[in-house]
């Protein structure tokens, strides 16, 4: 230990610009408070710092074993100013890994750098939370179902500080009253569920007291191997979530058989070590939330949900005893406002990282987040360091495939259940690709339609039967021209009949003469239409058999029109003579009981005709 | 998170989505439907290819949208 200080004091004295020398700050108070009611271990320290050199520190070194630091999943240094009630806002101390050359190995450096350097004979209060997986061993390590569950737990009773300790103590909380055995030192209390050693006085730098602890626990074990995490924002209104999970129980290993009579009729000791749920705790208002694994929907779960969050119970197909494994998918939607804002020109999710479930250690977490397609400019930003890639993937109604950032990490405890944020750039506009490639697909079908409607797919041109179905076609189209022509004719002769009404209650001879001298042309055009196609019905074959209506019908409107006219001449005659003689009258209503019965005959034959 | 941050939220509100679903799928198969009557009962000669294609066009855009909104109804997000 000597020849350690004098390196560094060596050291100072190379270069003065180094950092000052550790042995200056010296940790006047330490409370280290050890959780191990879950299989993740928590450990909380509560210390004061003080400096006793000459020159301003910026920074406090923690050191752990290299065993223990291989385990450390998260490591968080706050500062808090004053005491008491006076106690200021918390700082967040950024910390990172600081190996000094010189170090005595297999022990890890961590350094958190503080808000403001620390003056002589100033003193600071941290709290110190660091997370630990994989620290407890069953031990035996293998147990049959009725047996419980045994755990042996290695540290060491004093905090491995590079700086003197002044006071220090350790308190470990067990899950329970019964402990089988623990290291005894000279200062060493069991009292309820907590062990306590200390307080120690005037430790030197790095001493080390190493205590055993071995005890029962039967608190789930359930470590997350695997856990695929999918995130998937869509702009039309949802964020969907699926978690691919491969849980295994990493407690002791269960040997022997396994009786389910024993189980079901005593599981609080024919299966004490076993778990049988998992609870999930999601964000209020998820819906759709489904539970399913290979085989398909799994029945058993239960949801509870309030306005602040939504409890998911969910019950393995089988009671999970040591190193049982079992996989299964939760998925669940949130509403999009909830998770995703804009700020500036940038849109950002906001969610948390880790997983929902209560008390589960993941070792390789895998967070992917699918973003709408035609997002650009895309960076994530979390809290804590992970591996980052990004790669595409390929949904419904997809082009270029959807942009998605893969955040991978190991070891995530629930700690790391934070906010994290994936910011990008994306066009409203770009919403709209996905109905337009809808609308395409079925004007794309309607248009195969007409092609097929339009092409004459015939092999044989010249056969006698294409041929006949030409000419009836033509038939066909001929005659609903005609059918055209005499529609249009007949909506003239309305005309006539409203302007003679018009007449009647007007008086208006010139307005009616009009109606009439245009009637007249446009009859005459139709009538000249109509004479070609009739030419054609007689000259085609096919027409034979249905040409005497068509002719009849032509005839008849002929005959109608004429009335009409007549009808029409004689009315605005009297009315130019300004008395209507008896006469008149009653011709006109001749006239008007023939036109009624042409009328009818004419739509009794444009029916016929119709059918054809 | 920034200050001025602001949520986003549908374009159109999700308690919609089923209403509209129905609505503009009947009126786009009511389209659909005329257009293949016309497609029918016209003789080859005089179908008019404009009338067509508009037909078949006002039918696309109506179906699509409403095909959309049916995915989005029965919680296929796009």
């Amino acid at each position: 230990m000597s020849r350690f200080r004098f390196d560094l004091l060596l050291l100072l004295v190379l270069s003065l610009q180094l950092s000052p020398a550790l042995s200056d700050l010296i940790i006047s108070k330490l409370d280290r408070r050890i959780d191990l009611t879950s299989q993740i271990v928590r450990v909380t320290m509560t210390l004061k710092v003080e400096n006793t050199g000459h020159d301003p520190v910026s920074e406090v070194s923690f050191t752990f074993p290299e065993h223990q630091a291989n385990n450390l999943a998260l490591l968080l240094a706050v500062s808090t100013e004053g005491k008491g009630k006076n106690r200021g806002a918390a700082t967040n101390l950024p910390i990172g890994v600081k190996q000094p050359n010189d170090s005595p190995p297999s022990l890890v450096w961590y350094a958190a750098s503080l808000p403001k350097e620390l003056g002589k004979g100033e003193s600071l209060n941290m709290d110190v939370l660091a997370v630990f997986t994989h620290s407890l061993r069953p031990f035996p390590e293998k147990i049959t179902q009725a047996e419980p569950q045994l755990l042996l737990f290695q540290d060491s009773a004093h905090f491995t500080s590079p700086y003197n300790v002044k006071v220090q103590s350790l308190t470990v909380k067990l899950p329970s009253g019964n402990v089988e055995s623990y290291t005894k030192l000279e200062k060493t209390k069991f009292s309820g569920s907590e062990i306590k050693y200390g307080p120690f006085e005037n430790l030197p730098a790095l001493s080390y007291s190493p205590v055993i602890i071995h005890f029962p626990s039967n608190k789930p074990f359930a470590i997350a191997k695997e856990l695929v995490r999918e995130i998937e924002i869509s702009h039309w209104g949802n964020v969907q979530v699926t978690e691919h999970y491969s849980i295994i129980h990493g407690g002791a290993q269960s040997t022997g058989e396994f009786s389910r009579l024993d189980f079901q009729a005593r599981p609080e000791v024919r299966g004490a070590s076993a778990f049988r749920h998992l609870i999930a705790m999601l964000p209020p208002r998820a819906h759709s939330i489904y539970y399913r694994d290979a085989i398909g929907n799994i029945s058993t779960s239960n949801i509870h949900s309030d306005s602040s969050k939504t409890l998911v119970e969910i019950e393995p197909r089988y009671p999970m005893f040591g190193g049982w494994k079992t996989s299964f998918t939760i998925g669940y939607g949130l509403p999009l406002h909830d998770y995703l804002f804009q700020s500036g020109g940038n849109r950002f999710l906001n969610i948390t990282f880790g997983s929902p479930l209560f008390d589960v250690l993941v070792e390789n977490l895998t967070l992917k987040v699918v973003l709408p397609e035609g997002s650009k400019d895309i960076y994530s930003s979390v809290p804590f360091p992970v591996k980052e890639s990004q790669e595409t993937k390929f949904s419904h109604l997809d082009i270029a495939g959807r942009p998605t950032i893969v955040i991978e990490k190991v070891n995530v405890v629930p700690e790391h259940n934070q906010y994290f944020q994936v910011h990008y750039k994306f066009s409203n506009i770009s919403l709209l690709t996905e109905p337009l490639m809808l609308i395409f697909g079925f004007f794309a079908l309607f248009v195969a339609c007409i092609i097929y409607m339009h092409a004459d797919l015939t092999i044989s041109k010249s056969s006698s039967s294409y041929l006949a179905k030409l000419q009836w076609d033509e038939v066909q189209g001929t005659i609903q021209q005609l059918q055209d022509i005499i529609n249009r004719c007949l909506l003239i002769h309305d005309k006539l009949e409203a302007s003679l009404r018009e007449l009647s209650r007007t008086g208006d001879v010139q307005a009616c003469k009009a109606v009439r001298k245009s009637a007249d042309s446009l009859l005459k055009d139709l009538s000249k239409e109509l004479k070609p196609l009739l030419a054609l019905l007689q000259s085609s074959p096919q027409a034979a058999h249905i040409l005497p209506k068509v002719e009849d019908l032509v005839m008849k409107e002929r005959d109608l029109q004429e009335k009409i006219l007549l009808k029409h001449t004689t009315v605005v005659d009297s009315y130019e003579r300004k008395s209507m003689s008896r006469d008149a009258e009653n011709r006109v209503a001749a006239i008007q009981q023939k036109i009624s019965a042409l009328k009818q005959e004419v739509d009794d034959l444009l029916d016929f005709v119709e059918d054809i | 998170m920034a200050q001025s941050a602001k949520p986003i939220s549908s374009p159109v509100p999700i308690a919609y989505y089923p209403s509209l679903a129905v609505l503009l799928l009947a009126v786009g198969l009511v389209i659909t439907a005329s257009f293949f009557i016309y497609e029918a009962t016209s003789s080859r000669k005089n179908r008019s290819l404009a009338k067509e294609l508009v037909t078949g066009a006002v039918a696309s855009v109506f179906l699509g949208f409403g095909s959309l909104f049916l995915l989005l109804a029965s919680g296929v997000y796009v």
